[in-house]
Formats: C-alpha cells, structure tokens, sequence
C-alpha cells in the first residue's frame, strides 16, 4: 500500500512539472515560427482593403485599446503587460521581425483565428472585418515604445 | 386697363400677397421621418430599414444596456450614445444601395457582429 501511494505521488509530481510553464528554446521557437509562417497561418495573398491614412491608423488604435491591450499593451510592444514574458511562448513584441514579416493577410488571419501554440485567442465576431483591418495598419505603424502608457487596467 | 380687369387683377394680387405672408415665404420643407432603433447587446431592432432616396430621415438610437454606436463608413455617418441619452443620426440618402452600420463602441464578445442594415431604394 505504502509502495502504491509513493508511485501515486511520484507520477504526480511528475505531471505537475510537466506542466510547469518555461519559455521555449531556440530549437522549438526556430521550428514554430517557421511552422507558423509558411505551413499553418492562411491568407498570404490578401491585401488590406483599408489605405494607411492617419483616420484609418487612429481608428486601428482606437480598435486596438478596446481589446488587444489587455495582452499586447497600449503600444502592441507589451509596455505595462506584467505576464507578457512569464507566458509560454512569451507574448512577441508586435514590432518584432516575427511578427512584420507576416502580411497583412496573415496578421488578419491571426487575429480572426487565433494562434496555436501560443494564447492568442480568435476575434472573429468579436470585432468587425474593418477593426480588424484598421488594426493591422496600426501594427504596420506602431508608436515609439512606451509612449502610451500602461493598458488602464494594469495602471499603478 | 378697364376697371373690371384693374379689380379683378388687384384681387388676385391681394390674394397671392396673403398667402405668401401666410406662409412666411418659406419654401417647402420636408420633415424627416424619425425612426426609433432599440440597442442592445448584441443587435439593433429593426436590424434593417429601408429608405428612399432623397427622403430626409432621423434614426433615434437608444440603448437599453450598454453604451453603443452606429456607424455607416460609406455614408461618412456616426453616432455614439450611452443609457439614457439617445443618440440620432441625421441625413439625407442620396445614393441607391444596401449599406451596413457596425456598433462603433466595443461592448463585448459579440460586438463585431452587430450591424443595422440600410436598404435605400428610388
């Protein structure tokens, strides 16, 4: 009995290391950018029906600090997020290289479906199709780091 | 000029001159037709209204939860409003064709498919 319950705990533990959340290494987040990129996010060919102008970049950030916020920050590079980096893969700066080097219709595709591996949820219905949009041409023109502020509902 | 006509020609002048000063010289006026939408999560009632073109018309929009909005991009139209204080939206359509109106506040998980149809016919 006393071996049954040590065996129990044993693979308990186990689990519950298993589960325990660290970031990715170079090999895994090399393969799953790659992965994500070429193979399992649509819409390469899209194109942003929305012109860049000032009224429709103010609108995508109007857009943005509704919703996207709560994960990306005011300025979509994380600014204020305290669990942006203790996630698993860690929240990308929408800034980062990662991020730029899909095209606008890969980055609508990602925001109406959502991105696995990683927390990013599917807005489809949640947001319109010219939100979505808009806020694309905001991560093509995003603010200087910091510049935003904190999202409010992480404000000290 | 004979003094039949010389009267009759005042008269008709007198009675012009009235009902000009009746009418304040003003021209016509169309009074824009006011329709009541009712907001809430996640529609508009009626979802869809069909205009004329040309005809002036007031939407008056109020919500019964949350603050929302209404907003049609191809007719330059927006209207935000919040409980209690309705919001209007006037004009005048003067293009032919169906047009889609989003809630322009975001209210929730549903706000994306929130639209208010208009169909403006000849």
């Amino acid at each position: 009995m006393r071996r049954l319950a040590l065996a129990w705990s044993l693979i308990s533990l186990a689990g519950i290391a298993g589960c325990k959340v660290s970031p990715p290494g170079k090999v895994e987040n090399g393969v799953v950018t790659w992965t994500k990129h070429t193979l399992t996010v649509g819409n390469k060919s899209e194109r942003n029906p929305l012109p860049a102008t000032n009224e429709n970049i103010v609108a995508g950030r109007e857009a943005f600090s509704h919703y996207c916020v709560a994960c990306h920050g005011m300025d979509g590079q994380n600014t204020g997020v305290p669990f942006a980096d203790s996630l698993s893969p860690p929240i990308p700066s929408l800034s980062s290289p990662e991020i730029q080097s899909y095209t606008d219709g890969q980055l609508k595709w990602v925001i109406d479906n959502g991105l696995e591996p990683s927390g990013m949820p599917a807005s489809k219905g949640i947001l319109s199709d010219d939100e979505i949009w808009s806020i694309v041409l905001f991560i093509r023109h995003l603010p200087p780091a910091g510049s935003l502020g904190d999202p409010p509902m992480y404000d000290k | 000029m004979k003094p039949g006509l010389l009267l009759k020609t005042a008269f008709i002048g007198c009675l012009t001159l009235s009902s000009l000063a009746l009418s304040g010289f003003a021209p016509p006026q169309d009074t824009p037709r006011r329709i009541d939408v009712s907001v809430k999560k996640f529609e508009y009632a009626p979802a869809e209204i069909t205009l004329k073109k040309g005809e002036p018309v007031v939407l008056v929009l109020t919500t019964e939860d949350v603050s929302h909005g209404l907003k049609f991009k191809e007719l330059g139209l927006d209207s935000k409003f919040d409980k209690g204080k309705p919001g209007e939206l006037s004009f005048t359509p003067d293009k032919v064709g169906d047009f889609v109106g989003h809630c322009s506040v975001f209210c929730g998980s549903g706000h994306g498919k929130m639209t208010l149809t208009l169909h403006v016919t000849e």
